[in-house]
């Protein structure tokens, strides 16, 4: 019961910064950017060469569902990527920075509860944060082209390339894909949290996170490094786009999943043991 | 006042970098006592309490509070003791109200009615729900000490919290904590460099000086030994002689001490019916800056009669 306290007191905390509303003001003008560039008649006309040379109707796959899967595709590890940075690598650092931390070790908790609880609290952030942007890229969408048609999923870099004819079908395998997503930027947040629990300044440990993410996906982009793609960070957070698939390897998300939830907990711990070594002194 | 210890702390030794912070440093502060801790910056009044609270890790030597051993059952020791920092640190977009939630979170949960009573009784009502970030220092302050209230604790931690308070609000603050011991018996850890603050609040104190105690006593003490007293008499003299002759000395010219049983009036009727002019004669309280400042200078006591020798 304490536990839900500490919990939604974390949330609250993290809520009641106006930094982490940022990242949902740039996500709806970046939404609408995109949009926009789709709504472009030249855009709209490849579009239309595309889909109708997998021979698909363009009426029913230029839709509200397949805008939303691009917007969530183009956005998500750009922008997305930084906001998870900026607000894992602030949770422990700043709060240590500004001494907030000395308040909360006054009290009698460990500094294990105190991660965990912030952590948690990311974690949820970060899985909430996917699902509102792609609620409101597909609410945009709706507004731009109407409810109705089907999805299609075009995704070269892993292979995936799948077509849901009908709106219920489309929306519920986006649904599920979001819910991915979500999961999978979780690792992004928790390589931004262990270095927050680092003697660092916030900026640093998001900047840091955020090195190690491009550095990865600059090195999976190389010819070289095609035939080990499967153990690049960002491959495996990438493995949501596979719930999109016509028919779903489960084998094959389960084996990403299970990969990156060991990667969050080697985080974690690693975080944890570097705070648990630290002092805390003005 | 109960001779057992609410806080022992025991041999402790810290080093940062290299450097030592604490040097072997041992106190004990008994229920219901306020206790200072006074030094310069940097002599280790901080990483006292920081080891104290379980925030920094000693090299050697251990804490206690109420019995329980802070550096292995942190959770135990800590459930009944508050502290306020200096400069406390809140969420600033939040309001003093869930501020004290959030802390509160962390301390056994909050308790409503009773936060609604500290924030009355530290004078904060009308303010707690606004923004901590349109607080001045001394509502602050005030925020600090509810926090520290809430949990109902026994042993109060105080780090330099007069900082940068008004004089009024230095006064305020005194009597609250005077208050505190007076009503529940509470044992306080006050540190400082504030002098008259510890020479007013405290019962007993500790000098510390670069990480090691090189004195400890009760306020009371101060004022022990002979009495001293500035003196302007002429001719300088015969008044040598009668204060001899009474058993007192001359310390310095215009210092003198007399013997503590000898009445200073009489002694004055007998000066002015030796036909020795007295302009000035006032008693000099040896204060706790004196006391502070001999031992920066000398690094120990000295004899307090040689003050101006």
């Amino acid at each position: 019961m304490i536990f839900f306290q500490q919990l939604r007191g974390e949330l609250r905390k993290l809520f009641g910064r106006p930094r982490s509303w940022m990242g949902y003001g740039a996500f709806i003008i970046l939404e609408a950017v995109i949009l926009g560039v789709y709504k472009l008649d030249s855009i709209q006309k490849d579009g239309h060469e595309l889909i109708e040379r997998n021979g698909l109707e363009f009426q029913n796959y230029y839709s509200s569902l397949s805008m939303t899967f691009m917007m969530i595709l183009l956005s998500m590890f750009t922008l997305g990527s930084i906001f998870f940075a900026l607000v894992g690598g602030d949770i422990v650092a700043k709060e240590s920075e500004d001494g907030n931390l000395r308040l909360i070790f006054s009290r009698p908790v460990t500094r294990f509860r105190v991660l965990l609880v912030k952590y948690l609290a990311v974690a949820f952030y970060t899985f909430t944060f996917v699902f509102i942007v792609g609620i409101s890229g597909y609410l945009m969408a709706v507004a731009a082209t109407g409810w109705q048609g089907g999805l299609l999923v075009v995704q070269p870099l892993m292979k995936v390339f799948a077509a849901f004819p009908t709106w219920s079908e489309g929306a519920s395998r986006l649904a599920v894909a979001a819910i991915g997503l979500g999961v999978s930027m979780i690792t992004l947040s928790s390589i931004a949290f262990m270095f927050s629990c680092f003697r660092i300044k916030p900026a640093a440990a998001s900047i840091v996170t955020l090195s190690i993410l491009f550095v990865d996906m600059i090195l999976k982009a190389i010819p070289f490094f095609m035939p080990y793609e499967e153990w690049f960070i960002t491959w495996r957070m990438s493995a949501w786009i596979f719930l999109l698939e016509k028919h779903i390897d489960w084998a094959k998300i389960v084996e990403s999943y299970t990969l990156l939830a060991g990667l969050n907990v080697t985080m974690f711990v690693i975080g944890w043991l570097a705070f648990q070594t630290r002092d805390f002194k003005t | 006042m109960d001779a057992t210890p609410m806080l022992d702390v025991r041999g402790l030794w810290k080093k940062f970098s290299g450097k030592p912070a604490l040097e072997d440093l041992s106190f004990a502060v008994r229920k219901g006592e306020i206790y200072g801790l006074l030094g310069h910056n940097g002599a280790g009044k901080s990483t006292t309490l920081g080891i104290i609270l379980g925030m920094v890790e000693p090299d050697a030597g251990g804490v206690t509070i109420g019995g329980h051993d802070v550096q292995r059952e942190r959770a135990k020791a800590l459930r009944k003791v508050g502290a306020i920092f200096e400069a406390p640190a809140f969420y600033e977009y939040l309001s003093g109200w869930e501020n004290l939630r959030q802390l509160m979170a962390y301390s056994g949960g909050f308790d409503e009615p009773l936060a609604r009573e500290v924030v009355e009784r530290v004078g904060l009502s009308k303010r707690i729900q606004s923004k901590v970030r349109t607080y001045s220092h001394g509502m602050r302050q005030r925020l600090a000490l509810a926090q520290a209230l809430l949990p109902e604790p026994e042993v109060l931690l105080l780090d330099e919290p007069t900082d940068g308070l008004d004089p009024e609000g230095i006064r305020w603050f005194r009597e609250f904590i005077m208050g505190l011991r007076a009503d529940r018996g509470m044992t306080v850890l006050f540190n400082s460099h504030l002098l008259a603050e510890v020479e007013q609040m405290c019962d007993r104190f500790a000098i510390l000086r670069e990480g090691k105690r090189v004195h400890e006593g009760p306020i009371g003490d101060l004022s022990e030994g002979p009495p001293v007293f500035n003196v302007d008499l002429e001719p300088w003299g015969t008044a040598c002689g009668l204060v001899s002759a009474r058993g007192g000395e001359v310390i310095a010219p215009g210092r003198i001490s007399l013997p503590r049983a000898l009445d200073p009036a009489a002694f004055v009727s007998c000066l002015v019916g030796s036909g020795v002019q007295v302009r000035a004669f006032a008693p000099v309280r040896r204060s706790l800056e004196d006391l502070y400042m001999e031992i920066r200078l000398h690094g120990t006591v000295v004899d307090p009669h040689a003050l101006d020798r």
